[in-house]
């Protein structure tokens, strides 16, 4: 335990002394104070949100687009934060020292991977927590739908970290983490529209190699769409999205340290 | 821990990089056998690229070795549990530069094991050690080279290692802060700690280390006690006041390869009692010495010749 403590402590220092985690915490503030303020706007001396002129549908499909586009922009600025800390991890002159203690490879850099994970999940509920607290307070609404989604944020957190986890290990690059990241996050987004593509390119070859990639990597697209729906109350109609890019992230993660066991450092 | 006297014990360990596009071989270490007792201070010498640091870092396990195997307190190299009690000073590190001093002795004392109370205590006492108790709460992307030497030290004695491997740990340090880490080093071989000392600089490592090895281009030339590398030579200088010519020409007769320079002898002897000799011929000149000084072999001198070939390898 004392040694995860540990590799838990250095994550949190070196997640504080990035950029990133200001600039997390100004939106997060920023997001608060809007909040604060905004529903108080009045028009024509009636209070939109609270004068019931909206129907609840539309309050519920617009909060669930806003969670979807707030939880969407906190993870690309923790895909930003968080790109840089294997690749610092396994640098020259550092990683020998921490190889030369009494953990295994293995050990070590799954310590490693989840000490990062719990501090960017933890960041990431606390100034998401505080933006619904008080979205619900000045709404006078209170959804557990919320919490939900967050928890599928959450999951597709962890998959977006393992593959730059991957990416990190295998490529010791900031920058080639975060390209490697956005060409995959590029190509499922093509790929989730690729019924468009069947009718321009009509041959079978192109369905089937189109298909095969598109079961292969993460579903990014897909989740956004399950996220709105779990925020709407919806649940989630097809779990296929989910636990395909939860497998994924799993083979990427392990694929990982299988290269961290094996290289001379 | 184990009984055995030996503390490291290497046979026949080989690393083979492969480099460049068509994976041509490097051989970094060949067939490197060598055995470090309990409570030494080792020495491991060789010039740059000799594979030094190779052997250092197979032993703590960032390098898996192509051949051969390594045991460190009777466990294999491969076996995190044998760095239980191993402390590590790496060359040319990059210490995190987000963390003080104080946060990182906590880290990489947390991560050999130790609890919170424990590394407290340590730590105080080993940033006083190494004189920066008042940069603890300093961020060692402020440190000089020198501090970062001396707080790497720290680090490498923080969960109070039985065996510590310290690569170039003067690099960047001050002609005093040396003096001190030579005194620090002698001090944990007087507690009984084994210290495997990587350096190539062969001052330092004559005037702290009994066993030396030497490494040259990945094979080891040499090893073994440094009286052995550094002995007395039969060779004297003979320093005097008043060399004449009749007292010079006598000392040539007697030893024709004596070199005579600014009323100074330089000669190499036979057998020893030749010293009495050539003495009795300078007095009998009326010659006045002042001083008889065995001229000693340093390590310098014993590791130049070694890599020139001009000594047998053994």
């Amino acid at each position: 335990m004392a040694k995860f403590m540990a590799i838990l402590l250095d994550s949190y220092l070196e997640i504080k002394a990035r950029k990133f985690f200001w600039v997390y915490w100004a939106v997060t503030i920023v997001m608060i104070l809007v909040f604060a303020f905004l529903p108080n706007l009045e028009i024509d001396g009636r209070n939109l949100l609270k004068s019931g002129d909206i129907p609840p549908e539309v309050v519920a499909m617009a909060v669930a687009n806003f969670f979807n586009g707030f939880f969407g922009f906190m993870i690309f600025l923790m895909v930003f934060g968080s790109a840089g800390m294997i690749p610092a991890f396994v640098s020259k002159g550092r990683i020998e020292l921490s190889l030369s203690k009494p953990i295994g490879r293995i050990k070590l850099m799954l310590m490693k991977f989840f000490s990062v994970y719990i501090i960017m999940s933890l960041i990431f509920m606390v100034a998401c927590g505080l933006i619904f607290a008080v979205m619900s307070f000045q709404a006078e609404t209170y959804t557990t739908y919320f919490f939900y989604g967050l928890g599928l944020e959450l999951v597709r957190f962890f998959i977006v970290y393992a593959i730059l986890f991957f990416l990190g290990i295998a490529f010791k690059s900031t920058a080639a983490s975060i390209m490697g990241y956005f060409t995959i996050w590029f190509v499922t987004g093509l790929l989730a529209g690729r019924e468009v593509v069947y009718q321009i390119l009509t041959s079978k070859i192109w369905k089937t190699i189109l298909d095969t990639i598109y079961n292969i990597l993460p579903k990014f697209s897909d989740l956004s769409d399950d996220l709105i729906s779990v925020l709407q109350g919806q649940g989630i109609a097809d779990y296929y999205p989910l636990w395909s890019s939860l497998l994924f992230g799993i083979v990427a993660l392990l694929l990982g340290l299988l290269i961290f066991n094996r290289r001379d450092y | 821990m184990n009984d055995s006297v030996i503390a490291i014990e290497v046979n026949g360990l080989s690393k083979v990089y492969k480099s460049g596009m068509k994976g041509r071989d490097v051989v970094a270490l060949s067939d490197v056998s060598l055995s470090v007792n309990k409570g030494a201070i080792f020495g491991l010498l060789g010039p740059n690229g000799a594979g030094k640091t190779t052997l250092v870092k197979t032993l703590l396990g960032a390098l898996h070795p192509t051949k051969g195997n390594a045991l460190i307190n009777g466990l294999g190299v491969d076996n995190p549990a044998s760095r239980n009690g191993v402390g590590f000073l790496p060359e040319n590190h990059r210490f995190p530069n987000y963390l003080t001093g104080g946060q990182m002795l906590r880290i990489f004392g947390g991560m050999a094991d130790m609890s919170g109370s424990e590394i407290k205590g340590k730590a105080n006492e080993l940033l006083e050690l190494v004189g920066m108790a008042k940069w603890r709460d300093t961020k060692i992307g402020k440190y000089s080279k020198g501090m970062m030497q001396r707080l790497g030290l720290a680090q490498a004695l923080i969960n109070d290692p039985d065996l510590i491997f310290l690569d170039e740990p003067t690099d960047g340090v001050d002609p005093v802060g040396r003096r001190e880490i030579r005194d620090i080093l002698k001090r944990l071989k007087e507690q009984g700690k084994t210290i495997f000392l990587n350096s190539h600089l062969l001052a330092e490592v004559e005037a702290v280390c009994d066993t030396v090895a030497i490494l040259d281009k990945g094979k080891l030339i040499k090893t073994g006690p440094i009286l052995e590398l550094t002995r007395v030579s039969p060779t004297y200088q003979i320093e005097t006041i008043s060399l004449n010519l009749d007292a010079a020409e006598n000392v040539k007769r007697a030893f024709p390869h004596a070199e005579m320079k600014n009323n100074n002898i330089t000669v190499t002897f036979e057998e020893p009692r030749q010293l009495n000799k050539l003495i009795d011929i300078l007095r009998d000149g009326h010659v006045e010495i002042t001083a008889a000084i065995p001229v000693k072999v340093t390590l310098e001198d014993s590791f130049l010749q070694l890599l020139r070939g001009e000594v047998k390898h053994g």
